[in-house]
């Protein structure tokens, strides 16, 4: 057969079909339309509007090819216009189908036979005559559904017979592909066909047998019967079921009388456990979870394929094409959605709509959760619950107040790092477990407003407990020491805005007993006395002359300090001991103190410092969606001076550098690194010893608290480094480095000048307050000695006559050697004076090995040959040096060396270097007077 | 492996009788390169075995002079030893040596070891200080005694020998004797294992 008789055979069936087409319009549609209303009439308003397309379609392609004919005899597959307008085909058909399935659905055909309109009536005998062509049924109903679809149905089939004729004539050639093509289209749509009438036949036939109870709400035009329990028997586990509908948007469960549906866009299906039932699958949906069982293997089958086809085509909208079909797109639906859903059952959620990706039947991923109070939650959820970062909003009782938790989450409970704005102006940065405060945070009331305070320090059950530090920023007065229960309980310190402090016992927020109070100016009381610093009861005050005063103490208004004691004037109190009294170290144990904020980090180091736990725990949060990232903030990171932070794998970067030669300027970054756990630790830790020493805490009597601190500090970095090396080589499967533990590297050591600069400014103040009247009394000695020219200087220090560097001097004209000033052991004294610019005790040291070596340098020079001093000659050289440097604050300087400097070096060269110092700092002192008597020598 | 207890010693004496001659003598044949030349006299350090220890010596200097003299307890603050050097041919110098032994009774760490030296017994033939006095004095206060020549290298080596056999044993600390105390802390926090 030649493509000219396919093409012949085509326009001779589109002819008689358009023939055909006329005719129903003619006979039904025309009559039905114009009969009037009748219920669902507005069905076959549609359904004519679709027809008319297709009819319209129809006679234009016939003329089309019979335009053909007449122009040439030689007819072409490009003049077969159904290869070319298959799609239009389809759409065409496929409109016509569902809008005739429709009808069908809602027994339109019923409603038109009984149409009661005149117009109808007259007109049936004609109708009548016709369908006897088509149908044997005496129904007009039944006939009348035959006659406008099976007429389509064979024009679709003469189509295929058309293709398949045109692909035997065509044969191979540049059309054949287009050919397969359309040819593919057409017996797609012939399936569709057959299941959509099929679909719509089992629907109609459902919602005839199913009560008016039922149909009322659950028959919608679109709705189509999937699948049906009858048909393939399941049971649903929820107590007595009788029957599951699959619909092709939701799933009914019929019980009795009452039925439950549910959304097919929040159904989650798949096989169950076998503990369930042996051919069962689980239906996960919101609020609701259940098993269907299955008599067999093969039932369980099709209901899960049909489940599943049904959820993704609900998802995407639209169904497939064909309905159902085994090679298409059979994939199963995605586990997370994106949905909005109000919630139903009793409990936490209820009335509240969660907006957001569901998994598995809960919200699953990023959400927002809004109650019905104003409640709102903004953030990760997991399984159903808030877990990772998220926001809460709670409004408080007074309108326009929000208490804001901006926090990590864990199965539902705040836990980890948050920081939470209160309704009431408080603001509390820290950690959280189980929805309460606990383990280290501050909690602050901005000093805008009234009852200013801030809070730094541990938290049980969501209240002060343990050790903290309280300011009262109306009293101007620091709490340093314990809790219990918000309330201050156990030992404490209280440091005033004046400098004067006491330290007792604290019960239920108020001191108890005795305690020890000491004056700014270095008087010392033990004994009762008020929150307000008067003495009440009994009590001792000792003087800073060494004077004490015992006895009792009352203070009546306006009639001043009353006394009743004995008054020892001997002065055998007199100790340095008492103006440098040292507090806390015995009640706050160093260890203690900051136990909760360290220990945070070595569990964190113990739970393996997992993915989505290091954002917990560090408070950071690499957020993704910007709505959340505005509102994030920090609390141990300033973000403004940032460096972009590369995150990088922590344990894969400790590993990589844990060689001595990197480990230092690897822990530098770390310290550097907000987002480093380890900066993390150090930031921490500044904000506490910040919280304790700086301002009304910069007391001389908290010094040794303090230095103790800084180097417990240093010790526990260094473990919390260990842990993670320990964690990094075990992930690794590497051996634990042991070669750095016996590398005999004193780790703290290798840490406290890289993390002495945090504290640094705060902890020097404290050694100047220490030894502010020595440091007076070393100036005056520097000022004293200055006047003297070089030569009377070395005169006076004894320095022997040939080590004086007089002919080093280059001299002018006007000047003469023994009036200058200044021009000796230049070298030395230049390098001393560097022992400022660095913080590191050990540089400092190395500054003053230089010192010596300068010193030594010119000596030799002068000398002509190496200089080996003892002591006799080499202190008063020192003496010269130290005075002619003229360092500030010597004695804070020399204090905190000693302090911090590595202990195990003692009785070494560094502690020889910086005794030798210290010699002189002490001598400085004195010398004035030796100066003085020593002029009035010379002058006689 | 031998332990090697680092001990602090306190060279104390007038200046000029030789305190820094007597370190000098007794390091210079196994001179410690890991100390700056530059400090020389001042401080010096030399490893001497002792049983089935190591003792090592870490020599402080002190100036001798009489302005400095209250700056000594800086100085022998932690020692383990004093050594108190005076000049036989110089009363003063022995005179200034029982100033030193009583403040150091009064001052000193507990338990010091002190060992007397009566240094340049090279020049006995212009002596002053007889050495039956020296002797008596140092019986009576429990210290050590020789004569020593810096120069000649005459009982140097003894006079630190002598410091080691007083020093008590690790052992004896840990037995809980509690008269060692600061010594023992002191060698606590230095020992070292040594290969």
């Amino acid at each position: 057969m030649s493509i000219a008789e396919v093409a012949t055979s085509l326009l001779r069936t589109e002819e008689t079909f358009s023939a055909y087409l006329a005719r129903i319009n003619n006979v039904i549609l025309q009559p039905l339309l114009q009969s009037g209303s009748f219920e669902n009439s507005d069905l076959f308003l549609l359904l004519n509007n679709h027809f008319q397309v297709l009819w319209g379609l129809t006679e234009e392609n016939c003329r089309t090819l019979k335009e053909a004919f007449s122009a040439s005899e030689s007819v072409s597959v490009q003049d077969v216009y159904l290869v070319w307008k298959a799609d239009l085909f389809l759409d065409r058909y496929i409109q016509y189908f569902s809008t005739f399935a429709t009808c069908a659905v809602l027994q339109g055909f019923e409603h038109a036979a009984k149409n009661k309109s005149e117009v109808w009536k007259s007109h049936k005998p004609a109708l009548q005559q016709f369908l006897a062509d088509f149908s044997l049924d005496a129904s007009i109903a039944v006939a009348l559904h035959t006659v406008l679809h099976k007429p389509f149905r064979d024009q679709l089939q003469q189509y295929s017979l058309i293709f398949s004729k045109l692909e035997g004539a065509a044969g191979q050639c540049p059309e054949s592909e287009a050919i397969a093509d359309a040819t593919q289209k057409f017996a797609k749509l012939l399936s569709f066909v057959s299941q959509v009438l099929d679909e719509a036949c089992l629907t109609r036939s459902l919602w005839k047998s199913l009560g008016h109870k039922f149909t009322d709400v659950l028959c919608i035009a679109e709705r189509r019967l999937l699948e049906d329990s009858r048909n393939l028997t399941v049971y649903a586990s929820t107590g007595r079921s009788d029957r599951v509908l699959l619909f092709n948007d939701i799933l009914v469960l019929i019980q009795g009388s009452n039925f439950r549906s549910l959304d097919l866009k929040l159904v989650w299906v798949d096989v169950a456990e076998r503990d369930v039932g042996k051919y069962a699958l689980r239906i996960a949906a919101p609020e609701e979870e259940f098993f269907l069982l299955a008599k067999d293997l093969k039932a369980r089958a099709v209901w899960q394929w049909k489940l599943n086809q049904a959820v993704r085509q609900a998802l995407n909208g639209k169904r497939d094409f064909p309905l159902w079909s085994r090679d298409g797109d059979g994939s199963d639906p995605p586990h997370c959605r994106h949905f909005s859903f109000t919630f139903r059952a009793e409990g936490r959620l209820k009335n509240a709509v969660y907006d957001g990706e569901w998994c598995l039947g809960r919200p699953h991923g990023k959400g927002t959760l809004t109650w019905p109070d104003g409640r709102n939650y903004v953030g990760d959820f997991k399984e159903g619950l808030a877990h990772g970062f998220g926001i809460y909003l709670v409004p408080c009782v007074s309108e326009d107040h929000y208490d804001c938790y901006k926090c990590h989450w864990q199965e539902g409970k705040m836990s980890g790092y948050g920081i939470c704005e209160y309704g009431n102006e408080t603001v509390y940065k820290g950690y959280f477990k189980d929805d309460m405060r606990q383990g280290f945070g501050i909690l602050e009331k901005a000093s805008s407003t009234k009852h200013s305070f801030k809070y730094t320090g541990h938290w049980e059950n969501d209240k002060r407990s343990g050790y903290g530090i309280w300011d009262d920023k109306e009293r101007a007065e620091r709490y340093i020491g314990m809790w219990h229960e918000d309330q201050r309980h156990g030992a404490g310190i209280v440091v005033t805005q004046s400098g004067a402090c006491y330290q007792g016992t604290f019960h239920s927020d108020t001191m108890v007993g005795s305690g020890t109070l000491l004056l700014e100016d270095d008087s010392v009381y033990e004994g009762n006395f008020t929150a307000d610093l008067t003495f009440v009861g009994k009590g001792k005050l000792t003087f800073p002359n060494g004077f004490t005063l015992e006895g009792t103490f009352s203070n009546r208004s306006s009639q001043g300090l009353h006394t009743q004691g004995i008054l020892n004037t001997s002065g055998e109190q007199q100790d340095e001991h008492m103006a440098k009294l040292q507090l806390g170290q015995k009640e706050f144990p160093v260890e203690m103190r900051w136990e909760g904020l360290l220990n945070q980090f070595l569990e964190y180091i113990r739970l393996g410092c997992q993915g989505d736990m290091e954002e917990a725990f560090t408070g950071f949060h690499v957020q993704t969606s910007k709505e959340l990232r505005k509102s994030q903030e920090y609390l141990f990171c300033q973000r403004e001076n940032e460096e972009v932070p590369g995150k990088v794998d922590v344990l894969e970067d400790i590993i990589a550098h844990q060689e001595e030669e990197t480990l230092q300027s690897y822990l530098e970054r770390a310290f550097q690194n907000s987002l480093h756990p380890l900066g993390k630790l150090l930031k921490a830790l500044t904000l506490a010893f910040q919280a304790t020493y700086s301002t009304i805490g910069a007391n001389k009597h908290l010094l040794n608290m303090a230095q103790e601190e800084v180097k417990h500090y240093a010790q526990k970095i260094w473990e919390v480094y260990l842990g993670f090396l320990h964690l990094a080589s075990e992930r690794k499967g590497q051996a634990y480095a042991e070669d750095l533990e016996n590398s005999g590297l004193n780790g703290p050591s290798a840490v406290l000048p890289l993390i002495l600069p945090s504290f640094y400014p705060d902890l020097f103040m404290l050694y100047m307050l220490y030894h502010e009247k020595e440091d007076d009394l070393y100036c005056q000695g520097i000022v004293d000695l200055s006047q003297e020219t070089d030569v009377k200087l070395l005169e006076f220090l004894d320095v022997r006559k040939h080590f004086w560097p007089l002919k080093d001097l280059t001299l002018t004209k006007h000047q003469r050697r023994s009036l200058v000033k200044d021009r000796c052991f230049l070298s030395a004294t230049d390098c001393l004076r560097n022992l400022i610019t660095t913080v590191d005790p050990q540089e400092k040291l190395d500054i003053l090995q230089k010192t010596y070596d300068e010193i030594a340098k010119t000596i030799s020079r002068l000398l002509g040959e190496e200089f080996n001093p003892s002591m006799d000659d080499l202190l008063p050289l020192l003496m010269y040096v130290v005075t002619r440097a003229r360092i500030q604050r010597l004695g804070a300087e020399l204090h905190l060396i000693r302090d911090l400097m590595d202990p195990t070096t003692s009785g070494g060269m560094y502690d020889f270097l910086l005794t030798a110092l210290e010699s002189c700092y002490a001598l400085i002192q004195k010398e004035i007077q030796y100066h003085q008597s020593w002029h009035a020598s010379q002058d006689s | 492996m031998m332990a090697i207890r680092e001990l602090k010693v306190c060279l104390l004496g007038d200046t000029g009788v030789g305190k820094s001659s007597i370190v000098c003598r007794f390091v210079q044949d196994h001179f410690d390169h890991n100390i700056s030349p530059t400090i020389g006299a001042s401080f010096m350090t030399k490893t001497v075995p002792c049983g089935n220890e190591l003792h090592k010596f870490l020599i402080w200097d002190t100036a001798g002079q009489e302005r400095f003299h209250s700056l000594a307890p800086m100085y022998y603050r932690g020692s383990a030893a004093a050594v108190i050097v005076y000049d036989i041919t110089k009363q003063d110098s022995f005179h200034t040596l029982k100033k030193w032994v009583k403040e150091l009774k009064e001052h000193g760490p507990e338990n010091i070891v002190m060992a007397i030296a009566g240094n340049k017994c090279d020049l006995s033939d212009i002596r002053e200080v007889p050495m039956k006095d020296a002797k008596e004095y140092a019986e009576s206060i429990g210290a050590i005694v020789v004569e020593t020549s810096a120069k000649n290298a005459i009982n140097i080596e003894e006079l630190f020998q002598g410091i080691s056999r007083q020093i008590p044993p690790l052992e004896t600390h840990e037995n809980g004797n509690s008269g060692t105390i600061k010594l023992g802390k002191q060698t606590a926090q230095t020992t070292r294992r040594c290969c």
